[in-house]
């Protein structure tokens, strides 16, 4: 009964990334999606009463909800970018391709996983569906931080995967992937910056020509 | 509930919930007045503006033909036969009968929100209009999401903590949003001309036509209120108490809904039609969820 929250909570607000149109509601709206996450450990690490998990939701809790919005929102200042994000499907298209996605999990799940039991599906199915839209998000959007929210919005995808399969990764791997993905938003937060200063724009639709 | 004691308990409680209609109203504009640091109206404020209204004359348009004198009989008597029909419905074990009067009282809306088109375009005046063709657009997005959200009641049972229940709970209350003209679609409390839906419609009515009509947009309000409380979970209470559930729901759903009135700027037109196709596909996605039983 709390997961089924937890997760149509997660659901809906991967969702609300596929049609948001402005950055600050983008990263606004992963934040909260990664609140839903480290919800869904909490759950995870009272129900199975692991004491490595209550340790990672604290790190999800930092990294994800705290540390990552604040240093894209940040960027985004200070690059002083438009807030419109580049769309190149409309929402409306978005969210049917967002749709299929979601019933294509769904097959995922039952055909080739074979999950039977329902409430377990459920988390897989959701996990899945926000991998495919994190890669649709990806794709979508022409502008470089849409895209970085894309990526991060797959690993939150593949992280609730892994928790509903499998309990949770194990505890150094999970440290490890923490890491990595602090040190990818560190670099990309420069990368963008440098990209904006040489080309004033981060459009990477822009950038398909080569300059001499 | 064939019988007639039935048929009587009904009809009392269609009455004590008429009656209550215009003090819903009145609770969601004093929260959002005690939320702006304002004293503003009393609780009871609308049921003095109707008493107000029924004792004024009226002033009407030369041009006007029988639409208009007809429309707010014809908007009153749909919302409380769709006050009537809703208390048929018995919340927690909803049948192929629930959904069908479901359905029904939708279209009976259809019926009253269509009859306010044709008067608002009746006196013709450009606002009145304007306002039904706004009206029209609005209600065409916001209809498809709430049908599929009373498939979806239907097949999960409501009362529930399934995902399809609380997906399609997200998505109603969107959808009530747009229905009952609240801030992010439509703003009741404005007459500028460029905002205004509702409003626009009803704008030619004046005296004891314009209080048939807000009654009757109070009483409808209600209704989708009452609809949007069978989404949300029942406590179990002992049984001295259970009649106190029903009022709560109301109060806390007409709490929230003056938050998020608070909270949320008026969208443009053409941005509504993104936050109501949103509540549309949620729905969807709550049927594909009812549909696997989850």
């Amino acid at each position: 009964m709390t997961l089924a929250f937890i997760l149509s909570g997660f659901l809906v607000v991967t969702f609300v990334l596929v049609i948001c149109k402005r950055i600050t509601a983008l990263i606004r709206a992963f934040r909260i999606e990664s609140v839903f996450l480290f919800l869904y450990t909490l759950y995870m690490g009272i129900t199975q009463r692991h004491a490595d998990l209550f340790i990672v939701c604290g790190l999800i809790f930092a990294l994800k909800a705290v540390i990552i919005p604040f240093v894209l929102l940040r960027i985004t200042r200070r690059i002083n970018v438009e807030e419109d994000l580049g769309l190149l499907v409309n929402p409306q298209l978005s969210m049917v391709i967002a749709l299929i996605f979601a019933y294509l999990s769904y097959l995922f799940a039952h055909k080739a996983m074979s999950l039977v039991n329902l409430a377990e599906s459920a988390a897989f199915i959701v996990s899945i569906t926000a991998v495919c839209i994190g890669f649709f998000i990806m794709v979508s959007r022409m502008k470089a931080l849409g895209q970085i929210i894309g990526l991060l919005v797959m690993e939150n995808g593949i992280f609730l995967a892994a928790g509903s399969i499998a309990g949770g990764m194990p505890f150094f791997i999970e440290i490890a992937l923490f890491f990595d993905v602090f040190v990818f938003v560190v670099i990309v937060e420069v990368f963008v910056y440098k990209v904006n200063r040489l080309f004033t724009h981060i459009d990477t639709s822009k950038m398909k020509s080569l300059k001499g | 509930m064939t019988t007639l004691s039935g048929i009587i308990f009904i009809i009392g409680k269609a009455f004590l919930l008429a009656l209550a209609a215009p003090f819903v109203s009145g609770i969601i504009r004093k929260t959002k007045n005690c939320m702006r640091m304002r004293r503003g109206q009393g609780l009871f404020q609308f049921y003095f503006d109707i008493r107000k209204l029924f004792s004024k004359d009226e002033v009407i348009s030369k041009n006007v033909s029988w639409i208009f004198f007809a429309a707010p009989a014809v908007v009153f008597t749909a919302s409380v036969l769709a006050l009537l029909m809703i208390l048929m419905v018995q919340p927690g074990s909803f049948t192929s009968d629930g959904m069908a009067i479901l359905i029904a009282v939708f279209f009976v809306f259809g019926l009253a929100r269509f009859f306010l088109a044709l008067a608002g375009l009746d006196a013709g005046s450009s606002f009145g209009g304007m306002g039904s063709s706004r009206e029209m657009f609005i209600s065409s997005f916001a209809e498809p999401a709430i049908f599929i959200t009373a498939f979806v009641l239907c097949v999960s049972g409501g009362n529930s903590f399934k995902v399809s229940n609380l997906l399609a709970l997200f998505s109603v209350s969107m959808a009530v949003i747009a229905e009952t003209s609240r801030i992010p679609v439509d703003n009741k409390e404005t007459h500028l001309e460029l905002t205004m839906i509702h409003e626009a419609m009803v704008l030619e009515y004046s005296g004891r036509s314009l209080a048939l009509i807000e009654l009757a947009s109070h009483i409808k309000q209600i209704v989708f209120f009452t609809i949007l409380s069978w989404y949300i979970f029942t406590p179990q209470v002992p049984g001295i108490y259970a009649w106190a559930i029903f009022p709560a729901k109301i109060a806390a759903i007409s709490i929230i809904v003056a938050f998020v009135e608070i909270s949320l700027a008026k969208m443009r037109l053409f941005r509504a039609v993104d936050f109501l196709s949103f509540s549309f596909f949620i729905a969807l996605v709550a049927s594909i969820a009812a549909s696997l039983g989850l």
